[in-house]
């Protein structure tokens, strides 16, 4: 699918609609600063400033907040990141870092293969998109992802955060309580009562997205490809590459528009809850790039938050 | 009287046996897209993984013999066998119930995902019952066509009320049928759309326009399906159809490059469209 095409949907449809076809916007804030985000590379790091190469090749100097933290694999002061590092940094108030996170991945995907004693390697299938990759979980870090991940065995899903260093992904944090049923036995949404929902509520999780926005798991398999085979755990309705996505952060009180570019395949084999604040419905409604999550409020060591979607 | 309830059994028996038979092998069928029903569907989940889509077709295939054995064979043998079959039946939903009370007996396929409960277990002992009414009566096509009475027809509708009563499946279809999936979360076809745009005035008025009769894109959002077709001077027309109704909603707009608008909006409903 050509990329301007699909870019071209909102206005289009917009117009055949009688819609206002509206960029999307900065995040709302309900209450507190603005929150903004970029990513890039470190170029250099004091106790004060952070500069950075960001992903157009522009130089940036952030200030870092006497309040900043940072995030590889564990905290770290912002100061201590190796040079050349890839970061995702949280700014507030515009030019003040106040959370860095470097490296960060996400693994999630259906295990195809465990081995290793110490270290475990685990095979993961991300869907028809992302392919397979493999993961290693560092032996100080198989404790609390076990804890978390009791069938650490093919067929069963898997979802940890972590980070990609010399090349090797590193799970590190397990990114939720692994689902107790196979990857292919993903429970049906619940029957439709009193029709469809403007707003839906669920969890908004964020994923190693290429384009910034956000993929969505109920995408027509003409469109995408995705597997249809697989109905989401949550009731969604249909919506498309292109279209424009209402999200807000139900704990951090911030809403934003993303426009859907991925189909989020794996996103709908989970059917857990996130409970960042509340206990959330079930099911992941959106899964957002890391910029777009960061801009939500979201924290990337946690993996999740309670979110509400609708189309604009 | 044996005979009567026997002749009364009978079509039923046969009734019930192919339609397990097929709704089992619909599921068996259907199990490839990734959601696996079969894992929430006795008796397969009391194989092992690899053989569940087998056990079921296995079922099927049993149940299609039974009712070959019984009306085209007239074999004794294929009574006994129903009685057998039941009789297991029986014993396996009440091994299920106490092994695996989350899952559902597949009698009727994937209609039959309740959790067994006693009325499943129930049905099958009148089934079993009925079984056992056919074998020892010994009847066969030949009885059956002689038996024909207003006594078998009541028997027939009494063991119809009491099945039915022990149905669970009753209620899921009614449920489906209740709470069916609003526009936005069902799937349609895009060639319905398109065949439905193509016989609407809104697509003979611009049809003139149109450079090409072939969209050059398709997308759907939420109850609306877009066509993008290429249009005179490098503009985009753009149709949106509503997907519900046989003469649906169309909207058309045409789009310079620029992204504004050409015309104003132009929708296909006549003045003396109901909608």
């Amino acid at each position: 699918m050509p990329h301007a095409r699909v870019e071209r949907r909102h206005l289009l449809s917009a117009a055949a609609l009688g819609r206002t076809a509206q960029p999307p916007q900065p995040a709302e804030d309900d209450d507190g600063p603005a929150l903004d985000a970029l990513s890039g590379r470190i170029l250099d790091t004091t106790p004060h400033l952070l500069v950075i190469e960001d992903d157009e090749g522009q130089e940036e100097r952030l200030v870092i907040a006497p309040w900043a933290t940072a995030w590889r694999g564990g905290p770290v002061p912002p100061d201590r990141l190796p040079l050349g590092s890839r970061v995702i940094v949280r700014t507030r108030s515009g030019r003040v870092a106040d959370c860095v996170w470097a490296d960060m991945t996400r693994m999630t995907g259906t295990i195809l293969d465990v081995r290793g004693r110490r270290d475990l390697t685990v095979e993961i299938d991300s869907g028809p998109h992302r392919g397979r990759r493999s993961v290693v979980i560092p032996y100080q870090a198989t404790g609390r992802l076990l804890v978390r991940h009791p069938k650490l065995e093919p067929g069963y899903l898997f979802d940890a955060i972590g980070t990609i260093q010399d090349g090797t992904a590193l799970a590190q944090v397990p990114a939720t309580s692994q689902p107790p049923y196979r990857a292919n036995a993903t429970p049906a949404p619940p029957p439709a009562f009193g029709g469809a929902q403007s707003r839906i509520s669920g969890t908004a999780v964020w994923s190693d997205l290429d384009d910034d926005g956000a993929a969505y798991p109920m995408l027509e398999s003409s469109d995408t490809g995705c597997d249809q085979g697989v109905v989401p755990c949550a009731r969604l309705p249909y919506l498309s590459l292109g279209s424009m996505l209402f999200v807000r952060n139900v704990c951090g009180r911030r809403s934003t528009a993303v426009p859907i570019v991925a189909c989020g395949c794996m996103a709908g084999r989970f059917c857990d809850r996130c409970v960042d604040c509340d206990t959330s419905p079930r099911g992941r409604i959106v899964e957002l790039s890391p910029l777009s999550y960061v801009r939500l409020g979201g924290d990337l060591t946690k993996g999740c938050f309670n979110a509400q979607v609708g189309l604009r | 009287m044996l005979v009567t309830a026997a002749v009364a059994a009978l079509p039923i028996l046969t009734l019930l046996l192919i339609m397990g038979g097929v709704a089992k092998l619909f599921t068996a069928g259907d199990d490839g897209g990734g959601q696996d029903t079969l894992s929430r569907l006795g008796p397969a989940v009391l194989v092992p993984e690899r053989f569940r889509k087998a056990a079921m077709l296995a079922c099927a295939v049993g149940e299609f013999a039974l009712v070959a054995g019984q009306l085209a064979a007239d074999l004794v043998v294929a009574r006994l066998l129903t009685v057998a079959f039941f009789a297991i039946s029986t014993y396996v939903l009440w091994d299920l119930r106490r092994r695996r009370p989350d899952v559902g007996c597949g009698c009727f396929g994937e209609v039959s995902s309740t959790p067994v409960g006693l009325r499943s277990v129930a049905r099958t002992a009148v089934l079993t019952g009925m079984a056992v009414a056919v074998a020892a009566a010994d009847v066969g096509v030949a009885d059956l066509v002689a038996g024909v009475s207003w006594t078998a027809a009541a028997w027939a509708a009494g063991y119809l009320a009491l099945l039915l009563a022990l149905s669970p499946e009753v209620e899921e279809i009614m449920s489906r049928l209740r709470h069916r999936a609003p526009c936005e979360e069902r799937p349609v076809p895009p060639g319905r759309a398109l065949a439905r745009l193509k016989a609407s005035a809104a697509w003979r008025t611009h049809a003139a326009v149109l450079e090409s009769g072939e969209p050059d894109d398709s997308w759907r959002e939420l109850c609306w399906r877009f066509f993008v077709f290429p249009g005179q001077g490098g503009a985009d027309v753009v149709f949106a159809v509503h997907m519900s109704g046989r003469r649906p909603t169309v909207r058309v707009a045409v789009v310079g490059q620029d992204g504004n608008p050409i015309e104003p909006l132009a929708e296909s409903i006549p003045v003396s469209a109901t909608r």
